[in-house]
């Protein structure tokens, strides 16, 4: 384990110099991811204009919690991009080549592939902020802090649905987790009532990916601090659980090992 | 078109639609993301539509169907379509089809409607029930049936444009960040995440003036209780115009495509 730290920050920077060394493709592929962010804000912005509020949340409420997801998501999918792609990585293979390696393999497999495309994400959210949301340096200090808390939760939760397909065989909970997490993370979780609202809270913890850390910025608690860093470090360790119970369990998926 | 060549389009519909029905698993997940895509998003809008009375003349009941219905005329289709056929075109993976006696662009419109309107088929009955479910009955009986051949009609349209843009690909070879700002231009110009009364002045007429007004919009708007059956007719307008801009784009670009190699 004492060689795990430089060997993953060695893959990261490999992982960056790939991605750097096409240039054309990367200023695309983030201009192209602005663009998109910046559909939503118009959404928003548009919505807000024709009911004022919903549920006590209003534009520049919803504009925190946006800046709060894309910087989140975008570190998680963008620098940890094989977090959304452990099924596939199990079904075709490609965990064998991992496991010859000496270092531990779920940081080794997290940050080996770099997406860049969510790296707009990234600087879409922190424009946002820095533009929308007053930022004032405590303030900024708890959107920083509430993001990291975000993303290693966002991570834990793609690495624990993903990690199910060790034990189901299907890759399709992984994809499912990704796209309702995110999506259920898009809104203010007041929108909802019952047992979804409750479902936010727990098993799909949208809730505390975005709405939480924006809500902390705006109204810093020092209750709910400790709540979202501690179901951060118990969806991070619930992931890490069940990656580790699924390599227990895992047989080679390569062609060479089929048959 | 004639009529013996539309009989042969039929084959790849035929072919894809049943593929796609025996993909369980692929059903399934899509079933799952739409009803929790339109689930979210009408739940936004109740909440607004309670809070309000109604928002820009519909009701919580209305924008429930509304957004039911919209959705599933965007789930029905592959969001990375222009980006797929684009990189077959800048592959030149094309080249083998056009080996066939029929146009490459007809026969890829044939496949993919046939598979586009079985998943289309698949998502109707459990968001349908969902819509019940949370809101009540479609407002308009005779509206909601007109909804069925918009939703067709949306489809279509919806995949002749992402045609005609991925046939850029001939020229452009990378058409992989286009599909993301298509997308875009469906949700906001396309009514798919609001209607569109809801926008301002100005960019409302603009909306109604463009194509993507047939892909959600419209059936979307009669499902939400609006019988207005001229909507059919300008989608019906528009998907002629839209194959014929995906058909003209295809026929310059295969004159000029060049495939080095085999």
């Amino acid at each position: 384990m004492s060689r795990a730290g430089p060997a993953t920050r060695a893959v990261l920077r490999g992982a960056f110099t790939d991605a750097a060394a096409r240039r054309s493709a990367f200023w695309t592929q983030i201009g192209a991811m602005i663009a998109n962010d910046l559909a939503w804000v118009a959404f928003w912005v548009i919505f807000f204009q024709e009911v004022s509020s919903v549920r006590g949340w209003d534009v520049d409420r919803v504009l925190l919690l946006l800046a709060v997801l894309c910087t989140s998501a975008g570190l998680v999918l963008g620098l940890l991009s094989n977090s959304r792609r452990i099924p596939t990585l199990v079904a075709d293979g490609s965990l064998d080549e991992v496991l010859t390696l000496p270092v531990a393999p779920l940081p080794h497999l997290l940050v080996r592939r770099l997406d860049t495309v969510n790296l707009g994400d990234v600087a879409f959210g922190l424009v946002l902020f820095a533009v929308t949301a007053q930022p004032s340096p405590q303030r900024t200090l708890v959107y920083v802090a509430g993001t990291l808390a975000s993303a290693v939760l966002l991570t834990g939760f793609l690495v624990l649905t993903g990690s199910l397909v060790f034990f189901t065989g299907r890759s399709e909970s992984g994809d499912l987790g990704l796209n309702a997490v995110l999506l259920l993370a898009s809104y203010p979780a007041d929108v909802f009532a019952g047992a979804t609202k409750v479902l936010l809270y727990t098993a799909i913890p949208a809730a505390f990916v975005s709405g939480v850390p924006s809500e902390l910025v705006d109204d810093f608690d020092v209750g709910d601090a400790a709540l979202l860093l501690g179901v951060a470090g118990l969806f991070a360790a619930l992931g890490w659980a069940t990656f580790t119970a699924g390599l227990r369990r895992y047989s080679s998926g390569s062609a060479w090992g089929r048959g | 078109m004639t009529a013996p060549m539309l009989r042969r389009l039929g084959v790849p519909a035929d072919v894809s639609g049943r593929r796609l029905l025996a993909s369980r698993d692929g059903l399934v997940v899509s079933v799952l993301f739409y009803l929790i895509v339109s689930g979210v998003l009408s739940a936004l809008w109740r909440a607004a539509a309670g809070e309000h009375g109604e928002v820009a003349g519909y009701t919580a009941l209305a924008l429930t169907w509304y957004v039911f219905t919209a959705e599933a005329a965007t789930c029905a289709i592959n969001v990375r379509l222009i980006e797929e056929v684009g990189d077959e075109i800048g592959s030149g993976a094309v080249a083998v089809e056009m080996l066939r006696p029929l146009p490459v662009v007809a026969v890829r419109l044939a496949a993919e409607v046939g598979r586009c309107t079985a998943r289309l088929a698949v998502l109707l009955g459990p968001g349908a029930t969902y819509a019940w479910l949370v809101a009540g009955p479609p407002p308009h009986a005779a509206a909601a049936v007109l909804a069925l051949p918009s939703l067709v009609l949306a489809v279509t349209a919806n995949l002749c444009l992402q045609h005609a843009l991925a046939g850029s690909a001939f020229w452009l070879r990378d058409t992989r960040a286009m599909w993301f700002l298509y997308q875009k231009l469906v949700f906001l110009l396309g009514g798919m995440l609001l209607p569109l009364e809801v926008l301002p002045g100005v960019l409302r007429d603009v909306a109604m003036a463009l194509p993507f007004m047939a892909m959600s919009y419209a059936p979307a708007r009669l499902a939400s209780g609006h019988l207005e059956p001229w909507l059919l007719l300008v989608q019906a307008g528009w998907v002629v115009v839209l194959a014929a801009l995906a058909g003209a784009v295809f026929a310059a670009g295969q004159r000029r495509l060049q495939v080095v190699g085999g």
